[in-house]
């Protein structure tokens, strides 16, 4: 971004005046940043996440139903503001289920803690936020990357899920109990403890793209002919960190169209070259021919599904399906951050269609009128179409993909519905 | 982006203290961004609309104009709004008022402030400029834009130009924001109607001639101060670009408003009127055109109709309906039809829906067929309806089997079955037409239920049918505007869908009255004498060599210009019948000399060609028929001071001068038509003999003439040439003669 003093909002901008504003108009500004595509792709989970957390710290709720309330109302209108943003609704359902995880916990520690007060009639009703001792509960952004472990522990969370049930409807109908100060006090607990959680996310996603870019040398090695079809950030990182250690080449596929292909990645050329690898700029409408020479094709995804299919930019699948012509492994970069618990079907709406001056525009004089064109700016991929997905947890096969989904998605979240 | 590296737990919180120091830093930075909305533009291009509902709360894709304004307004970051209503204020007022995100001080509002600003005598956005300078309200830069704009530009980049250019020279007062649109021929153009020409410095943006061009007066040229290709001497003449009228202003420019209280229109008067008085006010005005995004005014209905299409077809993203920037809005893209549509619509399994946008809670009925169209909230479109290229405002009711063709069907407009709405109808509000009824294409129907003064019209069973209500709408016309002005008036192709130029009666340029008299002259391609301003214009061809054409023209057509006037005015004043004076032709002359820069060869040509008309008209039987000697006489000495007049102006004491004199005269009898060759010369030998008797003329300077190589050329000129040769001996022999004379005194 230029340092000139700018007017044009943007997310940091709404970010930084998040303290200092009413939640409504925090809420209602990314709404409008949103519709306006001022804030769009992997921008918005940062930006929900934020939100979310505005209002966990700053609406008034006593019970944890009333909170899975608010969060659920304001990210229902985040996900309807950019229904085609699924990575918006991805964070809302991990907040939810941090909501309630928390939740479940205080409510044990709660028991623990009463019982322990009775014995030795200590004062503490609620453990201060900051002790909050290795945290049993599943909090799966935080854990290593040693998978063994995030098995043991999602097995316990399943465990507690159930009696997490059990506890939040006692505690939510028992509409007799008075909120006493120890409710009060384990509130605050319970928020701190969230906010802590909403800003795991926050960091998870902020982290994931150098995580990824971590399996870099595992899957690129020397002399490699890497094509990478319309590179992400992510795909950026990931090649800059592979050419710190390898000699290999990158033949960048960018739409035809958009014409400024090698301007718009200038930056990625001059650092490759400075590492030491060649890249070669082309378009994705003649990416065939070059096919046979390739050793990889790699992209970023939007978004992949509970099936293992993604949702990518437009470009890529021709890619993919070439690839698969010519046998060659396709890697798709993809944050645990952006695995969709939805079924597909559902989902086609998320080919959220683009501008389409791009093709025929005013230039091409009465042709304009005479053409429609639909710009598509996402397509549905396939899972068949993928050899490897690396996430920031590791490269994983399709297989894994629904022990991930059911680490970070709860059935509860899951058939939240958010949007309309 | 950069908050990608996250760090430990916890450093979010911390990057949001250092985030909030760096804000208070950015608030001393930057000054608050005004934008001035200009809401009512003083013209009646949305008849019969407008005389119910203010122009800019007409629904475009189903959102009120102003909404767009607005938007556009909020996603470039301004927080100060100052909204100028002139008609429907009151209207205007309350629904900004009322609406939930655009109320000063609704939690949704992204302006910190939201003012309206009436003035009750003001007639055209002059008046509201010169209102804005003497409030004292606008602190600094700010964006002036007219209430009908739907843009998706980008003012950032503009504005930082903008500002390095005012900090770099203090008068750079306005940048105006414009949009390429590729050099064919394309809609928005055709239906712009207006093509302005901006003439561009290539190094320095700067916008040095403006000038609007309508297909009504298809031969106008371009008329640039010469001065100004000095300065700037990379320029591009531009006529492709579209200009919505989005200008970024200093202060400075409402004070330039406040100056001259005649200026009305933003563009035709003030910015040209600023741009051609540069020296005087040295105020300079940019011109920034951006390559990306999307401008238009939806200043007329065809204008509406290409943004409609254009919003709908997602070329200005993110304007498109399923966006849902207006608040309460919840369209949705039906990827199986191909359309927007909300929530609650009804649509029959055997319609058909395609390209087009529904508003909430519409019915469409069994087999119906709707292309490109957008219709509004609650409308009931019956059986077996076809819809094309039609908008359609909310609780329209449209009966069965009936067919509107690219239309305009205002809200509560109610057409029963059976009809046909013909292309190009305007149905006001609440317009009711009675079934089976089929309106008549000739004249395009525009129906409405008031009349121009908005008053109650009277409904007109021929035109609605029986049942229905409202009539066909007319302009009240104003009795002192002549039919000539409106003939040329491009605003008669502003009232209507889409215009036809066949069949209109287009007339070149404004017929000349001395068209006879020049005409003579268009076969003397080549000025005479090349002197200094051939010079001058050889070297604009050269560094201007992408445009030649253009650029010779224009300068040619101001040299013509010169050339026309000066003659007309000189054979006016040598026909008058009294013998008076000569002194005022002879000042109005010097008036046009100076008026048009013009260079000595160019008065010297004049000056031969009105004389030599003259003498060669008085030849003629209808003058008289006199011999050419008498004609010369008559020529030159029948007004007193004439001569005095070619002495002075036309002819010099130098030799060089009196023989380029002599070529002119030659060349503009050989250019008098009717004429046969031996009487001109016979003309040129009395006229120069007269000439030289009353010493106008002098011996070498007749003699340089004869020698001449340029007296000489081509058959025309040697005819001529050759009946003077009498002359030239007996001058040659009256040397010696006045020799021997002396010789003779001496003697004596």
């Amino acid at each position: 971004m230029a340092p000139v003093s700018t007017h044009t909002p943007t997310l940091q901008k709404l970010l930084k005046s998040l303290r200092d504003q009413d939640l409504e108009t925090s809420i209602e500004g990314l709404i409008f940043l949103l519709k306006r595509r001022q804030v769009r792709g992997d921008q918005c989970a940062n930006a929900t996440a934020h939100i979310l957390l505005q209002v966990v710290a700053k609406s008034k709720w006593q019970s944890v139903d009333r909170l899975l309330e608010l969060v659920t109302s304001a990210g229902s209108r985040l996900v309807q503001a950019a229904p085609h943003e699924p990575v918006i609704g991805n964070i809302v359902r991990r907040v939810l289920g941090l909501i309630r995880d928390e939740a479940s916990e205080d409510r044990n520690a709660d028991e623990l803690s009463e019982s322990v007060s009775d014995l030795q009639s200590l004062a503490p009703v609620a453990p201060p936020p900051t002790s909050a001792p290795a945290r049993p509960g599943p909090t799966p952004i935080t854990r290593s990357l040693t998978m063994p472990a995030a098995g043991l522990q999602v097995s316990k969370s399943m465990f507690n899920l159930l009696s997490v049930v059990d506890t939040l409807d006692s505690y939510s109908t028992g509409a007799s109990t008075p909120v006493s100060l120890a409710q009060n006090n384990s509130v605050h607990a319970l928020k701190s403890e969230i906010i802590d959680g909403i800003g795991e996310i926050i960091d998870e996603v902020n982290q994931a793209d150098d995580q990824i870019a971590g399996f870099a040398d595992i899957h690129i090695y020397p002399g490699d002919y890497i094509l990478a079809v319309l590179p992400s950030p992510a795909v950026e990182r990931y090649l800059i960190k592979a050419a710190s250690r390898r000699r290999f080449t990158v033949l960048v596929a960018s739409p035809h169209s958009q014409g400024s292909g090698a301007e718009q990645y200038s930056a990625l050329r001059k650092k490759l070259t400075s590492a030491g690898v060649k890249m070669i700029s082309l378009s994705t409408t003649g990416l065939m021919a070059y096919m046979p020479k390739v050793s990889k094709v790699i992209f970023g995804a939007k978004a992949v599904f509970q099936n293992g299919g993604m949702l990518v930019d437009s470009g890529c699948c021709l890619a993919a399906r070439a690839a698969q012509e010519y046998s060659k492994p396709v890697i798709v970069l993809c944050g645990v951050y952006k695995f969709c618990p939805q079924d597909t079907a559902t989902h086609i709406s998320w080919t959220q269609l683009e501008n389409p001056s791009s093709y025929v525009g005013y230039d091409d004089g009465e042709t304009v009128d005479t053409i429609d064109i639909e710009n598509t700016l996402a397509e549905y991929l396939p899972p068949e179409f993928v050899d490897v997905y690396v996430t920031n947890l590791g490269p994983q096969t399709q297989d894994h993909l629904g022990s991930i989904m059911a680490d970070h998605y709860k059935p509860e979240e899951m058939s939240v519905q958010l949007g309309a | 982006m950069s908050n990608k590296q996250g760090g430990k737990p916890g450093g979010g919180a911390k990057g949001k203290k250092g985030a909030a120091k760096g804000k208070a830093g950015d608030e001393k930075r930057e000054d608050v961004l005004q934008a001035v909305v200009l809401v009512d533009s003083f013209e009646d291009r949305f008849k019969p609309f407008t005389t119910e509902k203010p122009r800019c709360l007409l629904p475009l894709a189903n959102v009120p104009l102003i909404e767009h304004t607005l938007e556009f307004l909020a996603s470039n970051g301004v927080q100060e709004v100052f909204i100028y209503c002139g008609a429907h204020s009151e209207a205007i007022e309350t629904f900004i008022n009322e609406s939930r995100r655009w109320s000063p001080g609704s939690i949704l509002s992204p302006f910190s402030s939201l003012e309206f600003i009436r003035v009750s005598d003001a007639t055209s956005v002059g008046d509201f400029m010169r209102d804005l300078d003497s409030r004292g309200v606008i602190a600094g830069d700010f964006i002036l834009v007219h209430g009908d704009v739907v843009s998706n530009i980008e003012l950032e980049g503009a504005l930082a130009k903008h500002r390095a250019r005012r900090e770099a020279n203090r008068d750079a007062c306005m940048t105006m924001v414009l949009t390429s649109a590729g050099t064919r021929p394309h809609p928005i153009k055709t239906a712009q109607v207006i093509k302005p020409v901006f003439v561009i410095c290539n190094e320095t943006n700067r916008c040095v001639h403006y000038q609007e061009m309508n297909p009504l007066t298809p031969k106008e040229r371009l008329r640039i101060d010469y001065s100004l290709l000095e300065i700037c001497t990379d320029t591009e003449i531009r006529s492709d670009l579209i200009d919505a009228q989005i200008d970024i202003c200093t202060p400075e420019v409402l004070a330039l408003w406040s100056e001259s209280f005649d200026y009305e229109l933003p563009r035709k008067n003030f910015l040209s009127g600023v741009i051609k008085d540069w020296e005087l006010n040295g105020k300079l005005i940019y011109a920034e055109v951006m390559k990306e995004g999307y401008a238009v005014r939806a200043s007329n209905l065809a204008l509406y109709e290409r943004v409609s299409r254009d919003v709908l077809n997602r070329r200005v993203l993110p304007f498109a309906p399923d966006s849902n920037l207006s608040t309460d809005q919840t369209y949705k893209w039906i990827h199986a039809g191909r359309f927007y549509s909300e929530n609650g619509v009804l649509i029959d399994r055997t319609a058909k829906v395609t390209r087009s946008a529904l508003g909430a809670d519409t019915n469409i009925g069994a087999g119906s067929t709707i292309e490109r169209s957008i219709i509004g909230r609650s409308c009931v479109i019956g059986k077996d309806v076809k819809i094309k290229d039609s908008y359609i405002w909310d609780d329209a009711v449209i009966g069965d089997g009936t067919v509107v063709e690219r239309s305009i069907l205002a809200n509560s407009a109610t057409v029963g079955s059976n009809c046909h709405i013909p292309k190009g109808s305007l149905l006001s509000f609440g317009v009711q037409i009675a079934d089976g009824k089929r309106l008549d294409s000739e004249p395009i129907p525009r129906i409405s239920l008031l009349d121009d003064d908005g008053n109650p019209a009277k409904t007109d069973p021929s035109v609605v049918g029986e049942g229905g209500r409202g009539a066909l709408y007319h302009e009240s016309v104003d009795e002192d505007s002549d039919d000539e002005d409106q003939q040329h008036d491009p605003a008669v192709l502003q009232r209507t869908l889409f215009y036809s130029l066949e069949g209109m009666n287009i007339s070149a340029d404004s017929v000349s009255t001395f068209a006879s008299e020049d005409s003579s002259e268009s076969d003397d391609e080549e000025f005479i004498g090349a002197g200094s301003h051939g010079e001058e214009f050889g070297a604009t061809r050269q560094r201007l060599s992408s445009f030649t054409s253009i650029d010779s023209n224009t300068g040619a057509s101001d040299a013509e210009a010169f050339h026309a006037d000066a003659v007309h005015g000189l054979v006016d004043a040598l026909q008058g019948d009294d013998s008076g004076d000569f002194d005022s032709a002879k000042l109005e002359f010097m008036g046009l000399r100076l008026a048009n820069n013009a260079s000595d060869s160019m008065m010297r040509r004049a000056i031969a060609v009105a004389f030599a008309t003259r003498a060669s008209e008085l030849l003629t039987p209808e003058h008289g028929g006199l011999t050419p000697a008498e004609a010369a006489k008559k020529a030159l000495f029948s007004k007193n001071g004439a001569l005095k007049f070619i002495k002075e102006v036309g002819v010099g004491e130098e030799t060089g001068e009196q023989s380029e004199f002599a070529l002119a005269l030659q060349k503009a009898l050989l250019g008098v038509k009717g004429l046969e060759a031996t009487r001109a010369g016979t003309l040129l030998a009395a006229l120069l003999q007269q000439l030289y008797s009353e010493d106008v003329l002098e011996e070498d300077g007749i003699l340089a003439w004869w020698a001449d190589a340029r007296s000489s050329e081509g058959d025309g000129l040697n005819k001529i040439k050759d009946k003077c040769l009498v002359l030239v001996e007996w001058l040659e022999n009256a040397e010696e003669d006045s020799d021997d004379d002396e010789d003779d005194e001496d003697s004596d």
